[in-house]
């Protein structure tokens, strides 16, 4: 059986989420899962509650930082923040991704040539 | 530092339990809320409420299966499945309490008598002594008839010392234990050993404070010098430093106190002791005299030499010696060299041995026993099982909920077990005789706790997992059982090794239980009813000459006298059964004409010092001529009395009546022999009594009158008397330290020993037995109710109940024939080890072989009759219904 596309690539849930909390500041778990379908324009197919223990193993190693708040229709929950490790992790993990796709691109490219 | 980080914060995870509802109420709340705001996105895009409800299902995914990966990431899974698989086999083993509690007591009793005895025999058999390097530690000397632990003369001893051949270092003492008398102020009586000032170097112990003698303070004449144990140094000075270089008044003489003991030492040969002194031997004096004083030597081998080596590296030495040994010694002599261990252990090593391994047959009884049950419930729980397998459990999983209930089962197996050990060690402690050395030191300690709880997690996991490794059949789940006939072979093997251990066990208690009872029954040779003894101990200093000593005991014997309802008084310096008798040699007891004996030394002869009461008050017959008199007293008289051995042995076929003996030298007087008494047990029970001869006390100037006994006949009440005596002795002499004890006690502390092996090893046997029927019960027990479809068939067929019940019984009656055949054989190899043990039975003695087999089979019968009737009583309809 063939993945279908835009399944959430092994390992990469968790740049994306560390991307989206960069890109937004402080943000719940919904918020999070609604902005990366916008942002993916629904090519990316989320099953959202997979983003909970990615979240708790962001939080584990350190970063993100969570705190419970009050949501804009005034729900309680929790809010994430991306930690300075965070930041960090994210650049560094940027760098590698472009390496990597810039990669893949040159190696698809040769081949495709 | 990372990684641990998020272990750590794992870790709490899986153990906050505190906050764990919170956790899960947190968790609830933010996928509720997710949930919550999706469904009120879809409504706003038109969706009626329920259809927005499940597309926001469908969006978010699973609930469960995102708390559960939730939950995994939170903790550390495999430790909270442990808690749960803890939990869960407690709860499995509280569902059948019955299970578990004849489980958990099996392997109580099992491990807790196993830990006790290896409690006790650790001490003694394994446990390193308080020496550096302790395995190269040897005793070493010469052993002959009348002195069975080496020794060494002195004449020969100081020149080796100076280069001790085979050894680093060696080191003499003067053999035993001196009483020493502190003078000062608050008098009291201690223990003094005197060594060399090599001793301590060569066990390799030094003081703790102050230091050890020095070579100048070890010479005679010098000024006198001593090292305190621990103990008196706290008991007395109180622990005080100051103390080291003090002087006190020891025996009248200035002592200084050098140094102080480890907490921990303790002499070679276990005496009790509570200061060292220096042996101050004298070369010259030695080398002058034609043998020396005998000396106990103790040497440490070089590194990597064994006690084989060492005995041919020895004999130089060993030649020498027997040149200076008087002739009639030679031949009998012998080089002995035996690490201290054994020669601490002695005649205790074979007994422990014994037992060590009779307990570790109960514990395999136990074991099997408990393996058998956990057998039998494994197969009670294949659907179950099954079941489990079939909704996704996987086999490890499986493996490792066998694997907790196994250990669960283990740990509170060896806790109990602990608890009984520490019960049953009391008691051993309460029962032992005297003399089995350390016993008194025996305790439940980290090691043998740890000896504990790997026996009993050993064995569970050995048991309790084997089941677990088959996986569940498919099969199983349809409800009809499969026969685990493999099992049931498996059972009925252990059936069979349960009846030979026990088998083997019981023949070991019978063989003991019938040499004590020879024991008991084994004539002394006298009679101790209505007697008490005294033991007196002079001390040297109060009165150092012959004559005062005379003269106290005279005095004590005429108070003693005066109480009223006492009969008669002796004074003698020994007494039977067991006592430290005098001894010399059969060519020191030359009869008048005959050639001294051509070569040998004839063996020991022992002799002690009576008063003519002696005979009377222990009713030891004579049997020709006449008893000592009070005219035989003086030392003018040479009256002697033999008894019947040596009477037999020195005038064979003639009437020893008048013969005249000169006994121990040339110069001394001609001794006139006046009766021939019956002979008396001396030498304990088990070994045999050596000939012996008595003179009268007072009589003949004897070195040792300072340790005499008092024999007092009363027909009153012991303990009122022994009052008494404690009193007039007091009244003559309010320092003098006395022991008072029936006779009978003396006699009866003789087979107390061989008593204690006896009731440990009928413990022993009762409790295999035991197990043994329980596993037999069990087992017919369990084959019944695997077979009730079967029997029901047999029976509608027509099979009687007869029929069924012989069935059932010889199914388990062949194992127990063949567990029984092999204790036989295991019995009539193993007992040979213990044929030193027992006293005048055969190790191959058929009467306890016979019972043992006997008193198996019938509880093995009884064991299997009852839930085997049960089968009989099974009605057809229900049978072939059954399942």
């Amino acid at each position: 059986m063939t993945p279908p596309s835009g399944e959430v690539l092994q390992g990469t849930l968790d740049l994306i989420v560390l991307k989206t909390l960069d890109a937004m500041g402080s943000q719940h778990g919904y918020g999070i899962a609604m902005r990366i379908q916008q942002v993916s324009e629904d090519l990316l197919k989320l099953n959202q509650g997979t983003l909970y223990p990615a979240l708790l193993r962001l939080e584990q190693r350190g970063w993100i930082s969570s705190k419970w708040g009050v949501s804009e229709n005034n729900r309680k929950a929790k809010f994430y923040t991306l930690t300075r490790t965070g930041r960090r992790q994210l650049a560094t993990e940027t760098e590698s991704w472009e390496r990597m796709a810039a990669v893949i691109q040159r190696l698809l490219g040769t081949q495709g040539a | 530092m990372h990684r641990l980080r998020i272990f750590v914060s794992r870790l709490l995870g899986s153990f906050g339990r505190l906050r764990g509802s919170r956790r899960e109420a947190d968790l609830d709340a933010e996928l509720r809320a997710h949930i919550e705001a999706l469904v009120e996105a879809n409504v706003k895009q038109g969706m009626s409420p329920a259809d927005a409800r499940t597309a926001a299902r469908r969006e978010f995914g699973g609930v469960e299966q995102t708390k559960e990966a939730y939950r995994d990431q939170r903790g550390v899974p495999f430790l909270d499945a442990l808690t749960l698989d803890f939990r869960f086999a407690f709860r499995m083993l509280a569902k059948n309490p019955a299970f578990m509690l004849v489980a958990i007591l099996t392997l109580a009793l099992g491990i807790g008598a196993t830990t006790a005895v290896f409690s006790v025999v650790d001490r003694l058999l394994f446990r390193s002594l308080p020496y550096a390097q302790d395995d190269r530690l040897v005793s070493f000397g010469l052993t002959a008839p009348i002195e069975k632990n080496e020794f060494v003369l002195g004449a020969g001893y100081v020149d080796f010392r100076h280069n001790p051949g085979p050894f680093v270092r060696v080191a003499a003492m003067q053999p035993g234990v001196a009483k020493c008398d502190v003078t000062e102020q608050n008098p009291t009586r201690i223990n003094c050993a005197h060594v060399e000032q090599s001793f301590l170097p060569t066990l390799g112990v030094e003081p703790i404070l102050g230091r050890n003698f020095t070579p100048e303070e070890d010479r005679p004449k010098a000024d006198a010098t001593m090292i305190l144990t621990y103990a008196l140094w706290k008991n007395r000075y109180g622990g005080d430093p100051n103390v080291i270089g003090k002087t006190i008044s020891l025996d009248g003489k200035q002592t200084r106190i050098i140094g102080i003991l480890p907490v921990n030492f303790e002499m070679p040969m276990l005496n009790p002791i509570d200061a060292l002194m220096p042996l101050a031997l004298d070369e010259d004096e030695q080398r002058r005299s034609n043998s020396g004083v005998p000396l106990r030597t103790f040497a440490r081998m070089k590194p990597g030499s064994t006690i084989a080596e060492s005995i041919v590296g020895l004999q130089p030495f060993f030649e020498a010696a027997l040149q200076g040994a008087p002739a009639p010694f030679r031949k009998e002599i012998h080089l002995s060299i035996v690490s201290i261990r054994d020669r601490q252990a002695r005649d205790a090593r074979l007994a422990s041995w014994v037992l060590l391994g009779s307990v570790f047959a109960v514990l395999l009884v136990a074991c099997t026993n408990v393996a058998s049950l956990l057998l039998a419930r494994a197969t009670g729980r294949q659907r179950e099982l099954a079941v489990r397998a079939a909704l996704g459990a996987s086999r490890g999983r499986l493996f490792r909920q066998g694997l907790v209930e196994s250990l669960t089962l283990g740990i509170l197996g060896g806790a109990s077990g602990c608890w009984v050990a520490h019960l049953l060690l009391k008691v051993f402690v309460s029962i032992a005789p005297e003399g089995i050395p350390r016993l008194q030191q025996a305790s439940l300690d980290l090691r043998v706790v740890i000896f504990t709880f790997t026996i009993a997690l050993f064995s569970a996991v050995l048991f309790g997992v084997a089941p677990a490794l088959a996986s569940p059949q498919p099969e199983q789940l349809c409800g009809k059982e499969i026969r685990a006939t493999t099992r049931s072979v498996l059972r009925q093997i252990l059936i069979a090794a349960q009846v030979a251990v026990s088998l083997i066990l019981l023949t070991f208690a019978g063989l003991l239980l019938r040499s004590l009872w020879n024991l008991e029954r084994s004539p002394t040779g006298m009679s101790t009813e209505n007697v008490l003894t005294e033991t007196v101990a002079l001390a040297a200093y109060r009165y150092p000459q012959l004559t005062q000593q005379i003269a106290f005991l005279t005095a004590l014997k005429t108070r003693l006298r005066n109480i009223p309802g006492v009969t008669s008084v002796a004074i003698s310096d020994s007494l039977p059964p067991a006592g430290q008798m005098r001894s010399t040699l059969l060519t020191a007891v030359e009869p008048e004409g005959r050639p001294p004996m051509p070569e040998g030394t004839g063996g020991p002869v022992a002799w002690r010092a009576v008063s003519p009461e002696f005979f009377s008050i222990l009713s030891v017959p004579i049997v020709r001529g006449r008893a000592f008199e009070a005219q035989d007293e003086p030392p003018s008289q040479h009256p002697m009395i033999l008894d019947e051995t040596l009477a037999r042995r020195l005038f064979p076929n003639e009437d020893p009546i008048g013969k005249r003996i000169r006994l121990f030298r040339q110069e001394a007087p001609w001794r006139t022999v006046v009766g021939v008494a019956a002979d008396v047990r001396n030498n304990g029970v088990i070994e045999g009594s050596d000939p012996q001869f008595y003179l009268p006390w007072e009589n003949d100037p004897v070195e040792f009158l300072s340790n005499a006994q008092i024999l007092v006949r009363t027909p009153l009440d012991a303990n009122a008397v022994a009052t008494w005596m404690r009193e007039a002795t007091k009244e003559q002499d309010a320092t003098l330290p006395v022991t008072i004890e029936r006779m009978s006690t003396r006699v009866e502390k003789l087979a107390e020993r061989p008593r204690f092996n006896a009731v440990l090893l009928s413990l022993f046997a009762a409790m295999g037995v035991a197990l043994a029927a329980i596993g037999i019960y069990g087992v017919v027990g369990f084959l019944v109710a695997r077979q009730t479809q079967e029997i029901g068939v047999r029976m509608a067929l027509g099979a009687s109940p007869q029929n069924i019940l012989g069935m059932v019984l010889w199914n388990i009656g062949r194992w127990t024939i063949v567990g029984a055949a092999a204790g036989l054989l295991g019995a009539w190899f193993c007992a040979r080890l213990m044929s030193s043990l027992l006293f005048e039975v055969g190790a191959h003695d058929p009467l306890p072989l016979a019972i043992a087999v006997l008193l198996l089979f019938a509880v093995a019968f009884l064991a299997a009759y009852i839930p085997a009737r049960r089968a009989t009583q099974i009605d057809p309809l229900i049978a072939l219904r059954y399942e």
